[in-house]
Formats: C-alpha cells, sequence, structure tokens
C-alpha cells in the first residue's frame, strides 16, 4: 500500500505535466477540424439581388462566408477570400443583420468574391446555423455542414481545418 | 537608460543566485564549510536587493511616461492618474509577473533571515528559495521581458489601460492574491528542505506556522477582493462564477486551509506530520499550476493572459522539476515519516484528518473540472462546458460533511475518542434548530432549490452549534478557541449567505421612455425614469439615468451609467448599486430602442453584506490566533 | 436639448432591438420566469471565451434569450430548450453536460475519490 502510494505521488504530477505538454503543443486550428457533420438547416430566403436561393445552389463543395457591411474584420479576409475564389473555390457569402442597399454597395466598393449571397436581415438562419458574429465560414459539402471557423478566414486556418476535408470529400466521391 | 539599468540589475540578481547554486551544489561534495553559508547568505540578500531596486526603477519608468518601453507603452498613457500608471504595470502578463517575482524575493529574503544563524535547515531552504526565484526570473527574462524598448523610436503617447481595470479595487486585488499565493513558497521551500535533510528529530511547524497564517490571510483577502471587484463592476450582479481562474486561486486556498488544521494537528499532538508536510508542499504546487494555467492560454477564461506556447511550455517544466524535486523527496522519505501512534477514532485529530480528505477531494473536484474539457478535446475533439451547474452540485454534499465535521469535532478530544454523550449533547440541539429554521425559511419564501437548502443547512449547522458554545462559554466559563470561533462563524455565515442569495435573489428587465413609470409588483413599485443627462468626465463621455423606485415600501435612487472612453472608444457599463443589510438593489442601464425607450436590469440580490462580512470574519478569526499569545 | 440627447444616445449605440412591452421579458407565472433565468445562466455564450448568456451582451447572446424566452412561453421544457441550442451552437453550449459516457467520470468522480481517500486512510489509520 505505502509503495503505491509513493509511486503514485511521484507518478502523477509526471503525467499531469506530459499530459498539458501535448495540449500545448497541439495546433489550436487543427481543433476545428473535428466536428460533427450535420445538415445544413432548411430556409427560403432570397438573395441579395431579391431573387430566392435555391437549395440545390448549396450542392457540392462549398465555403459559407459569414459577412456584413458593418464588419470590419470582413475587410481583413476579404482579399484571401478573392484569393480563394479565383482559384475555383466557390464561396457562397451568408449576408448578416444588414441592409440590402449597405451589402451591395459594400461589395461594389470592395469586390465580389460570392456566387451569390443570401440576405439573412434577422439573422434567422445564421441562428440555425449556430453564427456567433461575424466573419464566421462553414464548409458545406453536399449540403452537410463539415467545418467551422470563427473569426476571419485566413491562409492557414484554411490548409490546417478546411483544405484536408476538402481533399478527403474529393477523394471520397 | 534607466530602463537598461533596471534590466542590468535584473540579470545580475539572476547570475548571483546562479552563483549560489553552483557554490553550494558543486562544494556539498565536500564537508561542510562554515563561511560558505555567510557567503550565500550575503548573495542572496544582495540578488533580492537588486530585483527590488529593479523594480523600484521599473515604477519610475512608469511613473515618468518612458514609452520606448514596450510593456509601458501598450499598458500606460500620460493622462492617467499616477496610482494608476503604478497599477497598470501588474495589468497584463510581463509585468504582474515581475510583481509576482518581487513578492517571491520579498517572502524568502525576510523569512530566510530570521532563521537562526546556526538553524539546521537554513542552507537547504536557502537553495530551494534561490532555485525557486531564479527559475522565476529566468523565464521573465527569457520569454516575457518587461524591459524591451520599442526601436528606433519609442511610442509618442501609452496606449492606456482597459477602463474595467482602472479601478482601485482591481489595482490591489494582484498584489494581495500574489502576496498569498507565494507566500507558501516559504512552506515548500522549508519543507522539501527538511525531507532533503533527513533528520526527524527536528521541529519545522513553528517556524513557518505564523508566516503561513499570514499567507493565507493574503489570499484569502486577494480572492474576496476579486469576488468583490466582480461584484459591483461587472454588471451582472454575480460575485463568484467558477470561472478556471477562480478555481486556480481556490485550490491554493482550500490545501492552505487544510494545512492550517492539520498544522494544529501535527504540532498538538504529533499525528498527521505526513500529511501536514504533503499540504505545505501542495499548496504552493497548486500555485505554481495557477500561474501555469493563467499564463500559457490553454484555458478559455476571460482571465487568460499570454497564448504563447513557448511560456506555457517553460512554465509548465520549470514548476513541473520543482514539483517534482519536492514529491520525489517527500515519497522517498514516507516510510521514515510514518509516526508510531495510531490516530484513535472520533478523536479530534480524527476528524482533523477527515477534514484534509474533505480539502484534498475538493481540490481534486475543481482540478477535474478545470481539466476536464481538455481531456475529452483532447481525446475526442469534443467541446465540453463546465461551470456553476457541476460545481455547486459537487460542493453541496462535500459543505454539509464539512459543516457537520465542524459542528462535532470542535468538542472533540485530543487522543481520545469522544464519549456518545459527548457527541449527542454536541449534535442534538443544533441539527433541531437547524431543521426547524430551514422549515421556517421554507415556508416564509415559498422556494425550494435542493442544493440551496443544503447549504443554508450547512450553515445553520455551523451558526447554532457556536451559539451554544458561546453561551456554555459566558455561563459555564467553558473554554473556547475565539480565534477559531470567529473563523468558523465567518464560514457558516458564508454558506448561510450564498445559499439565501441564490433562492431569493431575482432580475427584472424593464424598458421605459424618460418621465415614464411602472409598477411591476407588490414589491417592486413605481420604478420612476426621471432624467437622462450626458455629461463629460475626465477621459469619457457619460450617459447617466436618474431612477427612482419603490422596493418593499422603501425609496431608492439610483444612476446607472454608460461610459465611452476617449482613447480606445471603449463603452462601459457602470452599474448603479444600493446596500442594505439585508439586499442590494443593483440597476443596469441596457440599451436604447428605436422609440426612444430605454431598458434596464434591475436585479436585487439578497445578503450579499453577509457574505463579503464572513470574509471579513474568517480573517479577523486568523487575525485573532496570530496574535492571541501576544495579547495574553 | 432633447435633441442632443438623442442624437448622443444614437452616437453610442446603433441597434436596433425589437420593441418589448414594458417588462422585458413578461412571463405568465413566476414558475416561468425562474425557468427562464435558471437556464439563461445554465446556457454558455457561445462567442464569449467563458461565461453564460446570462452574463453576456454579445450580439448572439441577445439573439440566444429571445429565443430561450420565446421556448418557456410557448411551452417548451428545458431540456427541448436546451436540445434546441446544442443543434444549433454545439453540445458545449450546457454548462451542464449530459450522463453519458465518460461525463459519469465528471459527475461521480468527486465522489469515487472521496471514498478512495478515506479508505485509504482508514486501513492505514497512522499518517
Amino acid at each position: 500500500m505505502n509503495q503505491l502510494l509513493r509511486f503514485l505521488i511521484v507518478i502523477l504530477p509526471i503525467l499531469i505535466v506530459v499530459f498539458f505538454a501535448k495540449v500545448l503543443l497541439v495546433d489550436e486550428e487543427i481543433k476545428f477540424a473535428n466536428f460533427e457533420a450535420k445538415n445544413f438547416p432548411a430556409f427560403q430566403m432570397n438573395d441579395l439581388s431579391g431573387n430566392p436561393v435555391k437549395a440545390e445552389s448549396l450542392d457540392g463543395i462549398k465555403l459559407v462566408n459569414v459577412w456584413a457591411s458593418w464588419c470590419v474584420t470582413c475587410l481583413v479576409e476579404h482579399p484571401f477570400l478573392t484569393k480563394l475564389s479565383k482559384n475555383d473555390i466557390e464561396i457562397i457569402g451568408l449576408n448578416y443583420k444588414d441592409a440590402d442597399s449597405k451589402a451591395n454597395a459594400w461589395l461594389q466598393k470592395h469586390g465580389n468574391p460570392y456566387l451569390f449571397s443570401i440576405y439573412d436581415p434577422r439573422g434567422d438562419l445564421a441562428f440555425d446555423l449556430g453564427v456567433t458574429g461575424a466573419p464566421e465560414s462553414y464548409l458545406l459539402i453536399n449540403n452537410k455542414v463539415i467545418g467551422h471557423i470563427q473569426g476571419e478566414m485566413n491562409q492557414i486556418k484554411w490548409e490546417t481545418a478546411f483544405l484536408p476535408l476538402i481533399e478527403k470529400a474529393k477523394q471520397g466521391s | 537608460m534607466i530602463g537598461e539599468i533596471s534590466h542590468f540589475l535584473s540579470l545580475s540578481a539572476v547570475l548571483l543566485l546562479s552563483l549560489i547554486l553552483i557554490f553550494n551544489l558543486f562544494f556539498s561534495l565536500n564537508k561542510f564549510h562554515p563561511n560558505q553559508l555567510m557567503l550565500s547568505m550575503r548573495l542572496f540578500n544582495q540578488a533580492c536587493w537588486l530585483v527590488f531596486i529593479s523594480f523600484g526603477m521599473y515604477v519610475y519608468l512608469a511613473i515618468s511616461d518612458d514609452f520606448s518601453i514596450a510593456y509601458i507603452a501598450s499598458h500606460s498613457n500620460s493622462q492617467l492618474p499616477i496610482f494608476y500608471k503604478v497599477t497598470s504595470i501588474w495589468s497584463a502578463h510581463e509585468g504582474s509577473m515581475f510583481l509576482w517575482i518581487v513578492f517571491l524575493t520579498a517572502w524568502s529574503i525576510l523569512f530566510v533571515n530570521s532563521l537562526d544563524k546556526n538553524h539546521p535547515l537554513k542552507k537547504l531552504t536557502l537553495l530551494m528559495l534561490s532555485l525557486i526565484i531564479l527559475g522565476f526570473l529566468l523565464f521573465l527574462l527569457l520569454t516575457s521581458n518587461p524591459f524591451e524598448r520599442i526601436l528606433p523610436f519609442g511610442a509618442i503617447e501609452g496606449a492606456d489601460i482597459n477602463p474595467i481595470l482602472q479601478d482601485p479595487a482591481l489595482a490591489i486585488h494582484p498584489p494581495m492574491l500574489y502576496l498569498g499565493y507565494v507566500g507558501f513558497v516559504i512552506s515548500f521551500s522549508f519543507i522539501t528542505a527538511y525531507l532533503l535533510k533527513g533528520d526527524f528529530e527536528l521541529q519545522w511547524e513553528q517556524d513557518i506556522k505564523n508566516w503561513s497564517f499570514v499567507a493565507w490571510i493574503f489570499l484569502t483577502i486577494g480572492i474576496a477582493l476579486g469576488s468583490w471587484w466582480a461584484y459591483y463592476e461587472l454588471g451582472w450582479g454575480g460575485y463568484w462564477f467558477w470561472d478556471p481562474v477562480e478555481n486556480v486561486a481556490l485550490m491554493p486556498w482550500l490545501a492552505a486551509t487544510a494545512f492550517m488544521h492539520s498544522l494544529f494537528a501535527s504540532s498538538k499532538s504529533n499525528v498527521l506530520k505526513t500529511w501536514t508536510m504533503f499540504l505545505g508542499i501542495l499548496i504552493f504546487v497548486l500555485s505554481l499550476f495557477g500561474a501555469f494555467i493563467v499564463r500559457s492560454g490553454i484555458i478559455d477564461s476571460v482571465h487568460s493572459f499570454a497564448t504563447d506556447p513557448e511560456r506555457g511550455l517553460y512554465l509548465l517544466s520549470f514548476s513541473g522539476l520543482i514539483t517534482l524535486l519536492a514529491l520525489s523527496i517527500f515519497a522517498y522519505r514516507l516510510p521514515d515519516l510514518n509516526s508510531s501512534k495510531l490516530v484513535v477514532s472520533g478523536s479530534k485529530e480524527s476528524f482533523l484528518s477527515m477534514n484534509n480528505i474533505l480539502m484534498i477531494t475538493g481540490i481534486f473536484s475543481i482540478f477535474l473540472g478545470v481539466t476536464y474539457p481538455l481531456i475529452i478535446e483532447s481525446m475526442s475533439g469534443e467541446k465540453v462546458s463546465i461551470g456553476p451547474p457541476y460545481y455547486n452540485t459537487i460542493f453541496s454534499p462535500l459543505i454539509l460533511i464539512a459543516a457537520i465535521f465542524i459542528m462535532i469535532s470542535v468538542d472533540a478530544l485530543w487522543q481520545r475518542s469522544m464519549s456518545l454523550k459527548a457527541l449527542f449533547i454536541s449534535v442534538t440541539a443544533p441539527t433541531l434548530l437547524s431543521l426547524l429554521f430551514l422549515y421556517l425559511i421554507w415556508r416564509a419564501t415559498a422556494v425550494f432549490s435542493i442544493l440551496a437548502y443544503i447549504g443554508i443547512f450547512s450553515g445553520f449547522l455551523i451558526l447554532f452549534s457556536y451559539l451554544f458554545r458561546m453561551i456554555n462559554n459566558f455561563f459555564n466559563k467553558k473554554y473556547i478557541n475565539k480565534g477559531s470561533a470567529v473563523a468558523h462563524i465567518g464560514l457558516g455565515l458564508l454558506f448561510f449567505a450564498v445559499s439565501m442569495n441564490s433562492i431569493l435573489s431575482y432580475e427584472k428587465n424593464l424598458n421605459l421612455a424618460p418621465g415614464e413609470s411602472i409598477s411591476v409588483n407588490e414589491s417592486l413599485q413605481e420604478f420612476s425614469f426621471k432624467d437622462i443627462r450626458v455629461f463629460k468626465a475626465s477621459n469619457h463621455d457619460v450617459i447617466s439615468a436618474d431612477i427612482s423606485f419603490l422596493h418593499d415600501g422603501r425609496e431608492i435612487s439610483l444612476s446607472p451609467q454608460k461610459r465611452k472612453y476617449a482613447t480606445r472608444g471603449q463603452i462601459t457599463s457602470e452599474s448603479a448599486i444600493h446596500t442594505s443589510v439585508l439586499k442590494d438593489s443593483y440597476l443596469t442601464i441596457g440599451d436604447q430602442l428605436e422609440n426612444g425607450s430605454w431598458t434596464f436590469s434591475l436585479k436585487i440580490n439578497y445578503f450579499i453584506k453577509w457574505i463579503w462580512f464572513s470574509a471579513a470574519l474568517m480573517v479577523s478569526g486568523m487575525l485573532l490566533t496570530i496574535f492571541k499569545k501576544k495579547v495574553l | 436639448m432633447k435633441i442632443k440627447k438623442l442624437l448622443v444616445a444614437i452616437y453610442f449605440f446603433s441597434l436596433s432591438t425589437p420593441v418589448f412591452n414594458q417588462t422585458v421579458y413578461e412571463f405568465e407565472d413566476s414558475l416561468q420566469e425562474k425557468r427562464f433565468y435558471e437556464l439563461i445562466s445554465e446556457i454558455r455564450c457561445p462567442k464569449c471565451t467563458s461565461g453564460s448568456i446570462a452574463s453576456s451582451d454579445a450580439p448572439v447572446s441577445r439573439d440566444l434569450k429571445s429565443k430561450v424566452y420565446q421556448l418557456v412561453l410557448d411551452g417548451s421544457t428545458d431540456e427541448e430548450i436546451k436540445q434546441y441550442v446544442s443543434e444549433r451552437f454545439g453540445d458545449f453550449s450546457d454548462y451542464r453536460p449530459p450522463l453519458k459516457g465518460f461525463n459519469y467520470f465528471l459527475w461521480f468522480g468527486p465522489f469515487i475519490f472521496l471514498v478512495l481517500i478515506s479508505a485509504i486512510f482508514f486501513i492505514k489509520r497512522r499518517i
């Protein structure tokens, strides 16, 4: 009994230290790769041009990006999104709690990387999606949400979190 | 220039401390040199003074607005009052680490010099303390350097500290807390020295007793201040959130409380020595763990400082190293430490050891709660949230058991079982009265919550048992330990107040335009939005709402504010609080709506003052204990 | 003067929130009210580093509070409401981890620990 106790008193701190070292060293972005897939919520909404959005337009591999004209950080990620859109990544915008006039003006001014943007002035679809603010990005594969990044999208997050998932999906099909 | 000198002084301290370790570890292979200790002490004292002067210069740099120092530029501002220029030093990681080291050094120099020059443990204690201070100084200078300059030109103006941090309570909270945290380096080092020496005839409890008591007082005050500040500043009327950083302060506190009780047994009656030693080491280990958690960014918390893995890894390795050093020697000596006496069941010692077990369980629960999300996330990537629902559920039965023990054990005898008759007497009356009053409360409030009622019952048990003891003391002159009585009554009051607060407090969210008045229910009448004023203050613009209402017939006027700070454009909400003995009325402005009306959040918090009073009682009890002999 | 006040106020905030009647969260009975306040203290703010939606003013927290309010009025049970929130914001929205899988260790761990340590002490009775 005594021997066991003595052993434990020394071993437990070592195990705890090793555990924390491991946690510290794991890259935070990779944590987002483990995500329970769920269906993209059903919706009936228009895009920024006033036309109804069809559910099929979300098929395939899509990046859904939550943005707004009042969102400052969205400007920060904008160049990266533009780059992605030029590299055959299909991006769909989710215009969050915004006025359509302001949103359209923003796109005119800064450029439009989106195939189209869903107009969600009250944030209803965003709420069902679990959006916590702007900017935020979701990876959709065949209408299933399989990745979620809070904050701005950038090269590091894209490469460590979303790209592997896209590769895996492409291999699957 | 001064910045460079200050930096140089800290580096010199590193050198001196390293020299101490090199000389002693090298020469201890040979026989003991009588002058070596004196030399080491001189080096140590000099190193400590270098740290103090270095910090003093740093304070000067902050006061004189030297914005070429990166840290001062990002946390201070020339418009700040001098008091806040100084306190801005510990508003973030590097500066607060510097403060931590200053306190570590202060405790160490005082303690080591208080030991008689021939004290057998003096050298080893000195070495332990040197090692610890050295490790932290290196951490500061290598990974978190407060002396870094902005080159080639310094900043013209500082960035200003977060307005939330410009507050007197928040300014003293870290110093108090750190004094408590690092104060236990004394017990840690001394006990480790004792174990390393291996001379088990030595008495060690007396030398560190008062030092530990004082450290406990600082820790208690530090935690209470943090809680008090959170209550009146954060705007939610809450005082404890079981946030990870609050938790890592609570763990050493529980260990320290257990340690002191255990010290009592081990010095009076020569039992529980092993427990006491383990606890004495554990407290500082938990402080180190706390420093690691807060500064490594590993856990999501509103308090978190750094997010640099390099810092986390250094702290982890260094803390792990000295923890392992202390615990290994403890484990190694364990067979020699076991006392020959058996603990008699039903004796005072048995209750004290059961108390230790309870406290350790409390510490374990908090540790589990804090690390569980990390464990699950590293295993399955799943995220779990642990907060008040978990901790309240776990701690409720623990405090009930603690209350029962306090009720029974104060009359227990050393080394003899308590007679059943004595047990019966000490238990019956308080239990019956507690049940009665609990019933009365249920009738009066018509609210039932199992966890809260356990808490109220626990509080009553302690309070009533002390009531009877005080009566006994007054009429029959039966001895009562005053310090312990005051502290325990404080604890009972805490249980009672916290639980009552949780069942009675309520919140109302209201929406009014200026000039309007509404009555909500029989308690809350004529809530009137009298006026809204806009004005400028020193570094912020203010919107102030003048409100008055009748609560239970009493008229209360409050003026909550919204402020916009010039430098960072930050908007904060200043709640207005009206305190009375039984309850606080806590009013916060929400937002203005499109139709010009404003939302308000009114929280009626019961027994809040009693919570602060109970902390004061616990500290007073401890002070009575420390000064008891001198008074007599 | 009044216009100035209004202008300053608008300068401060440009939020548009739906207009409630005078008690912002109006309930049919005090039990509903109590349930509401308890629920919002047990639902984690999805955006904050820590804390419940009760103690958060973030836009998503306000939305969640409104939604919980509606659901309570509609008669949903606590379970259903938490389920609703978890579906959208993830399982960690609940500050009360459900009793399944590893969570048994979490909820019963302290008790098992207490029993174990007490057992060790009673057997040894020396330290």
